[in-house]
C-alpha cells in the first residue's frame, strides 16, 4: 500500500514536471517559501546522547506525530543555495515521513544542549554553512539533507536515492518539441523520441531491458543473471 | 693534443682545489612541502555518485561539459580516467558489499590530481613548469613546458594527461586544485562547492586529517582504519577514507617514501657544485698527461679525437 | 703502427643506399603526419604510457650505442693506448651521428618541439632529465668540435665552393685554418670533457626511472640503475665499434682490422664482466630472482636480455678461439649490442608497468616508421661521411 502511495506521488511529481510550472501551485506554497527563508540562531553545542536514549527521551516527553504542524516543508534555505543554485527546492513531506517512521529520533537525532530549547529543532539550527572551522565534524545543511534522506532511503530500500527522485529537473515543454502526425504509429513515435534521445537509446541497447539477457544490476530484486531472452532465443523480438 | 706540463699542472691545481673545496657532504633529503597547505578529504562512504563534481569542475575550469552529465547509470559501465578534457571523474566499483536485500552496494570514487606533498612530477619537470605553491596546489605553467611528458612518467597516480591531438602547442592537463579560488579567503575548489553530501571536505590539511582520524575512530566498523594519502608517497593534499580497501577502488598501493627522494638524493650528492665531474676531469687529466709524456717521441696525433 | 685515415672514394649510390632512401621517405611522411595531426595521430601513446618507442629506442638506445665514441677516445687518447687510434675516427663519427639523431628523435617526440631551447633558461636542478639534457647538449657540441679537424683535414687548402658561393671560399678557408689551429691546442680539454659528460649522462639516463618506483618492474628498478646504465655503456662501447667496423669493412671490402678489434674484445671481457657482476649481484641482493619464472613477457624479456645479451657473449669472449675469429667476435659483439638495446627498451618500454592502466602498448606503424627513417638517415649520412671524409683506415682492398 505504502509503496503504491509513494509510487503514485512520484508519478504525480513526474507528471507535474512535464507540465509548465505555472499550471498548478500548492495553496500554501508561498507560506512554505517564507518559512524556508527564516534564519535560525546557530546552536553551538548539542546534547551528546546515544540514539536509543534519544528515542526513549522523546517518547517519555510524549512527542509524536500529533505534534507535527506542517504537512510539508520547502527545503529552500538560503544556506543551501549560497554557493550554487541549480535546482528547484525539494518539497519534503514532513507529516508523511513522520507517519511512516513513527520515530522522530530518526531525523531529530540530537537536541541542543540548552535545556530550554525546543526538543525537535530544525535541521538548519545545527547544520548551517559547510566547513565551519570551529565545528569541523558538523556537516553543512545541504549535505545534512542529502545524507539524512538518501542514507535512510537506502537502508529502508524505499524512497528515491538518485537526483531526479527528489529534485525537479528543468524539463523543456515537450508539447512544443515533439512533432508527430495525428494517429502516429508506434514506429513514428519511437523515431520521434530517438530524434533527440540518441544517447539514451544506445545506452538502453546495452542493458538487460533490451537484451533480456545478462545481469540487471539496476533492477531491484531481479539481480540474477538471465541467460536466455531476446539475445538468444529471439522469440520476443519486437 | 699539445698539453704542456706547466699548463696542465696549473689546470690540475684549479680542478683539485675546486673538487676538494666544493665537494659537499651529501645533505639529507628534506621535504619541500609548504608549511600549512590546504587539503581535501574524500569520504567514499558519503559519495553517492551524482557526478556533480565533474560538472562543477568543467564549468570552473572552462572545460567541455562532462560526458553525459546527468547519467548516473550506464556511464559507470566503463572505468574512466581523468584526461585532457576532464580533470576529475567518478567511477563506480562493486566490491562485493550487499545491502539488506542482497543488492550489491556500489562504492563511488572520485579521482583527480592528489597534489602530493613532494610531487614526483615537480621533481621530474625538466624546466620547472610544474611547481608546488604555498596553498599546496601543484601548479602547471604552460609557458615553460616543452612537452617531454616526464611528469606523466613520474606520477605514481597516473594523473597528468596530454593533449596528444594538438600538433604544435599541446599542454599537460590536470586538476589545478582551483588554486586561484582557494587563494581567496574562504574559497573552495569547484567540486567541493557543489558536492551535495559533503563527501568532500576542504580545509587546512592538518584540520581535515584530524577530522579523518576522528571519523575512523568514531566509526571503527564502518571504515578501513587508514587515511589514504596521509603517508602514501610522503603524503598528499587529497586524502581518502573508505569502507572498502583502497586498491579495490583503483587507488594504487604505494610506498611511504616520497617518489623524488631517491633520485634527488642521488643527483645532489653526485652533482652539487659539479664536484664529481670536476674531480673526474682532474683524474682523467692526470692519466692523459702521463700517457702523453710517455709517448713524447711518438708522432703527434692531430685532432680527430 | 702507422695509420692514415682517408676517404673511401667508392661508388656512393648502391642498392643499399636506395633502400635507405625509401625508409627515409616513409619516415618523412610519418613526421609530417605527427606535425599536422599531433603525436596522438601517429603513435599509440596514451596518458598512462607517455613514453614509447621514440624515447626508448631513438633516445635511450641511441645514447647507449654512441658510447663507442667516448670509450675509444678514453682508451686511445687518455690512457695512451695509441695502438687503437685507427678506430677512434669511425667511433667518433658514430657518436656524432648518434647524438644528432637523439636530438632529432627528441624534436619529434616532445610536444612543443619549438620550445626545446627552454631548459637552457629555465633550470630545475632536481630534475634528472634536466641534467641529461644539459649534458647531451654540451656533449653534442663537444662531439662536433672533435669532428671538426676531420673536416678541416679534408678541405683545408682546397675549398672550392660552387658558383654563387665562391666569394666565400677564402672565409671558409680561414675558419677551417683558425679552427683547426685552436682545436689542435685545446683538443685535450674536449676529449676529457667528452668522457666526463658521457659518464654523467649515460648514468643519469638510468636515474630517469628512479622517480617512478611503482611503475618500473622490480627486475629493473634498482637504486643502482644509474650504475648499471654507466657500466653497460662502458661495456657496449667496444662491441659497438667491433660491430660497426666489421660491418663497414665487410661492406666496403676493406682490411678487417682484426689486429685491433681482437684485443678490444679482451678489454670487453673485463668491462662486460663488471656489468654482469653488478646486474646479477643486484638481482640476488634484492631477491628479484623470484620473478624469473613467472612467465610474464616482462620476465621473459629480462631473461633474454641477461642470457643472450650479457652472459652468453661474455662466456664466448673468454675463448681465445672466438676472439681470434672474425665471425666469433662479430657474433659476440652483436649479442652484447643487442643486449644493451634490449635493456634500454626493457627499462623504458617493456618494464614500464603503470599499475592503473588497462591498455598495453605496442608501437604504432607511424612510430616505427619514424624510428626506421631516422636510423636509415643515420646510416645514409655515415656512408656519405666515410665516402667523402677521412674516417676509415686507408688500406689495400682485400678480395672477399
Amino acid at each position: 500500500m505504502i509503496r503504491k502511495i509513494i509510487f503514485f506521488a512520484g508519478f504525480l511529481i513526474f507528471m507535474a514536471s512535464l507540465c509548465p510550472a505555472d499550471v498548478w501551485k500548492a495553496p500554501d506554497q508561498e507560506k512554505a517559501k517564507e518559512r524556508a527563508k527564516e534564519e535560525v540562531p546557530f546552536v553551538k553545542e548539542y546534547k551528546d546522547e546515544f540514539l536509543i536514549n534519544r528515542k526513549v527521551n522523546l517518547m517519555e516527553k510524549g512527542i509524536s506525530i500529533k505534534d507535527v504542524k506542517d504537512i510539508y516543508f520547502l527545503l529552500d534555505n538560503p544556506i543551501v543555495k549560497k554557493r550554487e543554485d541549480h535546482y528547484e527546492p525539494v518539497r519534503f513531506a514532513h507529516k508523511r515521513h513522520a507517519a511512516l517512521t513513527k520515530d522522530c529520533s530518526v531525523c531529530h537525532h540530537f537536541r541542543p544542549k540548552d535545556e530550554n530549547a525546543l526538543e525537535t529543532t530544525r535541521c538548519s539550527a545545527c547544520h548551517q554553512d559547510s566547513f565551519n572551522p570551529d565545528h569541523p565534524e558538523r556537516i553543512g545543511l545541504k549535505a545534512a539533507y542529502h545524507k539524512q534522506c538518501m542514507e535512510c532511503h537506502q537502508e529502508q530500500g524505499k524512497g528515491p536515492t538518485d537526483c531526479k527522485g527528489c529534485h525537479l529537473e528543468n524539463v523543456p515543454n515537450h508539447k512544443e518539441l515533439v512533432k508527430l502526425p495525428d494517429k502516429a504509429d508506434p514506429f513514428q513515435v519511437t523515431a520521434e523520441c530517438l530524434r533527440c534521445h540518441d544517447v539514451q537509446a544506445t545506452d538502453m541497447l546495452t542493458t538487460a531491458h533490451w537484451l533480456w539477457k545478462g545481469p540487471s544490476p539496476y533492477t531491484t530484486g531481479h539481480r540474477k543473471d538471465i541467460m536466455h531472452g531476446k539475445g538468444t532465443t529471439a522469440l520476443n523480438n519486437f | 693534443m699539445k698539453l704542456t706540463r706547466r699548463t696542465f699542472f696549473k689546470f690540475m691545481g684549479v680542478a683539485g682545489v675546486s673538487a676538494t673545496g666544493l665537494a659537499p657532504a651529501a645533505h639529507a633529503w628534506e621535504s619541500k612541502a609548504p608549511p600549512d597547505p590546504y587539503g581535501c578529504l574524500v569520504d567514499l562512504t558519503r559519495c553517492v555518485g551524482c557526478r556533480k563534481c565533474e560538472e562543477a569542475c568543467s564549468t570552473v575550469n572552462k572545460l567541455p561539459a562532462p560526458e553525459r552529465p546527468n547519467c548516473q547509470c550506464t556511464i559507470f559501465e566503463k572505468k574512466r580516467r581523468p584526461d585532457d578534457k576532464a580533470f576529475t571523474v567518478v567511477n563506480r566499483y562493486f566490491t562485493g558489499r550487499l545491502d539488506e536485500f542482497d543488492k550489491p552496494l556500489p562504492t563511488f570514487a572520485k579521482v583527480q590530481c592528489m597534489h602530493c606533498q613532494d610531487p614526483a612530477c615537480v621533481s621530474a619537470c625538466i624546466v620547472g613548469a610544474l611547481s608546488k605553491d604555498e596553498t599546496g596546489a601543484v601548479h602547471y605553467d604552460v609557458n615553460k613546458c616543452i612537452g617531454c611528458r616526464y611528469c606523466m612518467v613520474a606520477c605514481p597516480f597516473e594523473i597528468p594527461a596530454y593533449e596528444y591531438r594538438d600538433p604544435i602547442t599541446p599542454r599537460v592537463r590536470k586538476c589545478t586544485f582551483c588554486y586561484d579560488r582557494i587563494k581567496k579567503d574562504g574559497g573552495l575548489p569547484g567540486c567541493v562547492t557543489i558536492c551535495p553530501t559533503e563527501a568532500l571536505t576542504f580545509g587546512r590539511r592538518e584540520t581535515v586529517l584530524t577530522l579523518a582520524h576522528k571519523r575512523l575512530k568514531e566509526n571503527p566498523g564502518k571504515y578501513i582504519q587508514q587515511v589514504y594519502g596521509e603517508k602514501e608517497v610522503g603524503g598528499t593534499s587529497w586524502l581518502y577514507i573508505s569502507s572498502v580497501p583502497f586498491d579495490q577502488v583503483n587507488l594504487p598501493v604505494l610506498p611511504e617514501t616520497p617518489s623524488p627522494k631517491l633520485s634527488e638524493t642521488l643527483q645532489h650528492s653526485l652533482f652539487s657544485y659539479l664536484w664529481s665531474p670536476i674531480a673526474l676531469f682532474g683524474v682523467l687529466g692526470v692519466f692523459m698527461a702521463k700517457s702523453n709524456k710517455a709517448k713524447d717521441n711518438h708522432p703527434q696525433h692531430k685532432g680527430g679525437a | 703502427m702507422k695509420h692514415k685515415a682517408s676517404p673511401l672514394n667508392k661508388k656512393f649510390w648502391t642498392p643499399g643506399v636506395l633502400v635507405m632512401l625509401v625508409f627515409m621517405a616513409a619516415g618523412t611522411v610519418s613526421i609530417v603526419a605527427r606535425f599536422t595531426g599531433g603525436i596522438g595521430y601517429v603513435t599509440n601513446l596514451s596518458n598512462a604510457r607517455p613514453w614509447g618507442l621514440w624515447v626508448g629506442v631513438d633516445v635511450a638506445t641511441g645514447v647507449a650505442l654512441a658510447a663507442g665514441g667516448f670509450t675509444t677516445a678514453a682508451l686511445a687518447h687518455i690512457f695512451g693506448r695509441h695502438y687503437y687510434e685507427p678506430i677512434t675516427r669511425p667511433a667518433l663519427l658514430t657518436a656524432v651521428l648518434g647524438y644528432t639523431f637523439v636530438v632529432l628523435g627528441l624534436l619529434v617526440d616532445i610536444g612543443r618541439s619549438w620550445a626545446i631551447w627552454k631548459p637552457i633558461f629555465y633550470w630545475n636542478t632536481n630534475s634528472v632529465l634536466f641534467e641529461v639534457a644539459m649534458c647531451v647538449m654540451v656533449y653534442l657540441n663537444v662531439l662536433y668540435l672533435e669532428f671538426f679537424p676531420i673536416i678541416a683535414e679534408q678541405f683545408k687548402g682546397k675549398v672550392r665552393l660552387p658558383g654563387l658561393l665562391s666569394p666565400l671560399n677564402s672565409l671558409v678557408e680561414g675558419i677551417l685554418k683558425i679552427g683547426d689551429a685552436i682545436l689542435g691546442k685545446t683538443m685535450w680539454i674536449f676529449i676529457i670533457l667528452g668522457v666526463v659528460l658521457s659518464c654523467m649522462h649515460q648514468s643519469s639516463l638510468g636515474s630517469l626511472m628512479l622517480v617512478a618506483p611503482t611503475k618500473l618492474h622490480p627486475l629493473w628498478y634498482t637504486p643502482i640503475l644509474p650504475l648499471l646504465f654507466l657500466t653497460s655503456a662502458f661495456a657496449v662501447g667496444y662491441p659497438m665499434v667491433v660491430f660497426e667496423t666489421t660491418l663497414a669493412t665487410t661492406s666496403f671490402k676493406l682490411d678487417d682490422e682484426m689486429n685491433i678489434l681482437s684485443p678490444l674484445t679482451k678489454i670487453t671481457i673485463f668491462l662486460l664482466g663488471i656489468y654482469m657482476f653488478l646486474k646479477l649481484g643486484d638481482m640476488f641482493y634484492r631477491g628479484t630472482y623470484v620473478y624469473l619464472l613467472d612467465g610474464t613477457h616482462q620476465t621473459n624479456s629480462f631473461i633474454i636480455e641477461l642470457l643472450f645479451g650479457v652472459m652468453i657473449p661474455w662466456v664466448m669472449l673468454l675463448f681465445e678461439k672466438v676472439r681470434k675469429s672474425r665471425r666469433g667476435i662479430f657474433t659476440a659483439a652483436a649479442l652484447i649490442v643487442g643486449g644493451v638495446v634490449l635493456n634500454r627498451i626493457n627499462v623504458f618500454i617493456v618494464g614500464y608497468k603503470p599499475p592503473l592502466a588497462e591498455n598495453t602498448y605496442f608501437p604504432a606503424p607511424g612510430e616505427i616508421l619514424v624510428t626506421l627513417g631516422l636510423i636509415a638517415t643515420l646510416m645514409f649520412i655515415y656512408r656519405f661521411a666515410v665516402t667523402f671524409l677521412p674516417v676509415l683506415q686507408e688500406s689495400k682492398e682485400v678480395s672477399l
